[in-house]
């Protein structure tokens, strides 16, 4: 086991050079960051070729992915524009720990941005894979075991309303709804936006308030999803045959449904579990932008939209290097629930 | 360790990492602790990490968050807006958009010698009793060494303009400052100065860094010299300012300005309608009438922009542009007056010309082209334009389709009036091609393929201004044609010999009635070429809780007077 998840390690490697290539390619194809510099206003192009220089987006595409990778401390740069490279570049390199400055934000390192930004995007992405885990286990065993019961039937129809709604709406009418209505009405109320009251100030209570409205508006769509995957799975399991020689055996139900039908209904629920978990640390950026959640979702959206490259590479290569460390333990996980699987 | 205690202690730890990150987390940005060389400058308090309960605190809404706080560093405009709040300009505007003294005792002019007869020295004489917020005195020194970073090859400023106008910069005493120049520079007042930069905090900086670029005092500004300091700024989510109890001008009413990044324009209306912020910027037209009901108030702001189409008369652009009868058509084509009405609820107007928000530079009598089809009909007919084989769009004499590709980005209204535009040239037999992109995609360069560049537009449209309060602009310079060897020239439009020397002429006049009428003839002169051609007026608009006392906007410095505004009791 060790051996298999050192040799799924030493294959990420040079899984992410590609990776990384192939998105600074596309990074650098997608807009000039320098365009949208000047504002409302169109900037001058002296300042727009000065600027270009200065910030090395004149060097070949080859040469700019190289200084991203082992930065450019080691060569001169020219910034005064006379044709003479005449100072030494600032820059490290993400093989020496640094993604670099941002771009628009002049002079913030990548990784500050995305320290600032990561740990909101967690509490309100892992709070709301908690509640859908949770939900959609429960709402999900509940419907297997009494399929086509009223409750069922009940649960099918809300999961299907749920499951075809946009975020964007439910986010918008669970603002409108609990916020502003509630208010109006003098019933108690949410907040809208935000993760604080300012006259307040920023404590764990004001921040679980202004959490609600956003894990809802993302777990109900899940839930939806995730339950009625849940039903099907286990209403399969609960169809096998050591389901029925457990019975006969004089388990409990409880040990029936929940050790031995649920453990194997759940194989393919590890599984999208395992893929959703490293997307975690890109956010939710349509509930992050309704509710000004300062989150990685709203980083990324912010920074794409002009081009960002420093920025934009970073989110991704934290996402590229989560979504293979996951895989290994969707991996291992599989290992410890369905003992016929051993990895060598 | 087995896999299955090796996994629950993943997921534990997985868990428990999150918490405790997002509860200690990355600390919001405070104000940098930059070496300074200043002789023992007074102490200055630190802000509070929470305010006192009875603190006034305003709080704000912006849909955008500033990239930066160094004035020179970005031109975003809510960081522009933010100078009146912490930084401070030597001539802010008033809410008629007039300059008034500010850093200055006077504004320089021929009048009081501030500007010599020859147009080519501006003295600017400095207050004696404006100090940073940390009490340091600001000196001509602030302003010498505003110009060398400025101009600094090796800080990344956004805009070199237009201190590169200078030819130099002196300062002979502590307060006074004296700009030389090539040549006169008329707008000189509208584009110098947006912006101190404090010598004391950031010039050690510079000699140690070798560059701004990384300075803490661009994102956390220790000082500044508005009627508030920086306090705080939590990336994505709120920047926070306390009153500057060492302001010159006398310390500001309202104790704490708190400006929340809320992206959503729906989620802003919401957050102002229960009451969750004082000020909203920019809010849709359409959710106007809601925030009126709860009281809100919307107060506009002229700024100088305007949303219009700028035409294409380029070789590159499709045959026809060039005719100013064409473009009187498409001119009498589109029923602005609609569009204003049913897209923006009424509550703008078609301008009738690129400086209506300066009515001064404007000759009288000059109205926006009436919506009139049939005459647009007639002048294509005139102009050669017909529809031979019946299909609705009209041809030249060669054959060539009277068909125009008009371009813009992505904004939601902008979509709106393409449709519209397209429906109505229809009408008249134009076949008018959309296209619309991203804004870092449509003002990409020549070298980069950009399509309005390479003068593959026809139509351009976006909102902008000359360089208000002042009517200058520099998009019809013949020497802004983007080409090979200048990628980066914005003069999508074409070379009109007139228009250019016009446009150098005025730039150099210093005598307000001289250049006035120099400026006058330029937008008659447009105005009858249709050079642009205003959809709707693009004024700013803000949202203002009526709890609100005192409050007005400037277009140019909208806060400029916010040290006076006070809630009602």
């Amino acid at each position: 086991m060790i051996r298999y998840v050192i040799r799924r390690l030493l294959q990420a490697i040079p899984l992410l050079f590609i990776i990384s290539l192939l998105l600074f390619i596309l990074m650098r194809n997608i807009g000039d960051p320098v365009a949208t510099l000047g504002g409302r206003r169109m900037m001058r192009p002296e300042d727009r070729e000065r600027l270009t220089r200065q910030l090395g987006l004149d060097k070949p595409l080859f040469v700019q992915y190289l200084y991203w990778l082992v930065g450019n401390d080691w060569t001169k740069v020219d910034l005064d524009g006379d044709g003479v490279a005449e100072t030494q570049g600032p820059r490290l390199g993400v093989l020496r720990g640094e993604f670099g400055y941002s771009l628009m934000a002049r002079g913030k390192l990548v990784t500050d941005l995305i320290w600032e930004r990561l740990p909101n995007t967690l509490l309100l992405m892992v709070s709301a894979e908690v509640v859908i885990v949770l939900f959609s286990v429960a709402v999900g065993v509940y419907s297997a075991l009494h399929q086509y019961s009223k409750i069922d039937n009940v649960v099918t129809a809300i999961s299907f309303i749920g499951y075809s709604m946009p975020i964007f709406f439910l986010a918008l009418a669970s603002m409108y709804i609990f916020a502003i209505l509630f208010k109006r009405w003098g019933l108690p109320y949410l907040p809208t936006v935000g993760m604080f009251d300012p006259e307040a100030g920023k404590t764990p209570l004001q921040v679980l308030q202004h959490m609600i409205l956003p894990v809802f508006s993302i777990s109900a769509i899940s839930i939806a999803g995730y339950s009625r995957f849940v039903r099907a799975t286990m209403l399969e399991a609960m169809d096998e045959d050591y389901v029925r020689t457990a019975r006969a055996k004089g388990l409990p139900n409880r040990m029936v449904v929940f050790v031995h039908a649920l453990k194997n209904a759940s194989l393919p629920l590890v599984t999208i579990i395992g893929l959703d978990i490293p997307l975690l640390l890109g956010g939710a950026i349509v509930t992050e932008r309704i509710f000004a959640w300062p989150g990685m979702g709203r980083l990324f959206l912010d920074h794409v939209s002009r081009a960002d490259t420093p920025v934009v590479m970073g989110i991704l290569m934290l996402i590229s290097a989560a979504v293979i460390i996951f895989q290994i333990l969707t991996d291992l996980v599989y290992a410890w629930l369905d003992p016929r699987i051993r990895y060598t | 360790m087995s896999v299955k205690k090796f996994l629950w202690t993943a997921l534990l730890l997985t868990v428990v990492t999150s918490l405790v990150l997002s509860a200690c987390g990355a600390p919001a940005t405070e104000p940098a602790a930059e070496p300074t060389e200043a002789p023992a400058p007074p102490p200055t308090s630190p802000p509070p990490e929470v305010p006192p309960a009875e603190a006034k605190v305003l709080k704000m809404i912006f849909t955008q968050e500033p990239a930066a706080l160094n004035p020179y560093y970005s031109n975003m405009w809510f960081e522009l807006i933010l100078h009146q709040i912490w930084n401070c300009w030597p001539w802010p505007s008033d809410d008629k958009n007039e300059a008034y003294p500010n850093l200055v005792t006077e504004l320089p002019s021929t009048e009081n010698g501030g500007i010599s007869e020859d147009g080519l020295t501006i003295t600017m004489n400095l207050r004696d009793d404006i100090v940073w917020s940390d009490g340091t005195p600001i000196t001509s020194a602030d302003f010498d060494f505003t110009y060398k970073m400025v101009m600094d090859p090796k800080n990344g400023v956004s805009s070199q303009n237009p201190y590169d106008k200078l030819t130099g910069l002196e300062t002979p005493d502590e307060r006074t400052v004296v700009m030389k120049f090539a040549e006169p520079f008329a707008p000189w007042k509208a584009l110098f100065w947006r912006g101190m930069l404090p010598k004391h905090i950031l010039e050690p900086v510079f000699e140690a860094e070798g560059t701004l670029d990384t300075a803490e005092w661009n994102l956390a500004p220790s000082v500044g010299c508005g009627p508030y300091v920086f306090a705080e700024w939590e990336s994505g989510g709120f920047q926070r300012y306390v009153k500057n109890e060492n302001y010159w001008l006398g310390a500001p009413k309202i104790d704490e300005i708190f400006i929340q990044f809320v992206p959503d324009d729906a989620s802003q209306t919401a957050a102002l309608i229960a009451g969750d912020a004082d000020i909203g910027t920019f809010p849709p037209l359409t959710d106007v009438p809601a925030l009126q009901d709860t009281g809100m108030n919307i107060m506009i702001q002229a700024s100088g922009y305007n949303e219009g189409w700028f035409f294409n008369f380029r070789p590159e652009a499709s045959p026809g542009m060039s005719d100013v009868r064409v473009r009187r058509a498409i001119a009498m084509g589109i029923d602005r007056d609609a569009i204003n009405r049913d897209l923006l609820l009424g509550l703008t107007k078609a301008p009738a010309t690129f400086w209506d928000a300066m009515p001064s530079y404007v000759p009288p009598g000059i109205k926006p082209w009436p919506y009139d089809p049939e005459a647009a009909k007639a002048l294509l007919e005139e102009a050669g334009w017909t529809d031979k084989n019946g299909d609705g769009i009209r041809e030249d004499a060669k054959g060539n389709k009277l068909t125009l590709v008009h371009g813009t980005t992505i904004r939601g209204i902008r979509q709106d009036v393409q449709a519209v535009a397209q429906q109505q040239l229809l009408e008249i037999g134009i076949d008018l091609q959309l296209m619309s992109q991203e804004s870092d995609l449509f003002f990409g360069s020549y070298s980069d393929g950009a399509a309005v560049a390479l003068g593959e537009v026809d139509i351009m449209e976006w909102s902008d201004a000359p360089y208000f309060p002042d009517p200058d602009t520099d998009y019809w310079l013949c020497d802004q044609l983007p080409t090979p060897d200048n990628p980066y020239g914005y003069n999508y439009f074409g070379c009109d010999e007139k228009l250019d020397k016009l446009s150098r002429e005025q730039r150099t006049l210093m005598k307000a009635e001289e250049r006035q009428a120099v400026v006058q003839e330029i937008v008659q002169y447009m105005y009858d070429n249709i050079n642009w051609l205003g959809i709707y007026e693009d004024p700013d608009y803000w949202v203002v809780s009526s709890r609100l006392t005192g409050v007005k906007f400037s277009g140019v410095t909208p806060f400029y007077n916010i040290a006076e505004w006070d809630f009602t009791q």
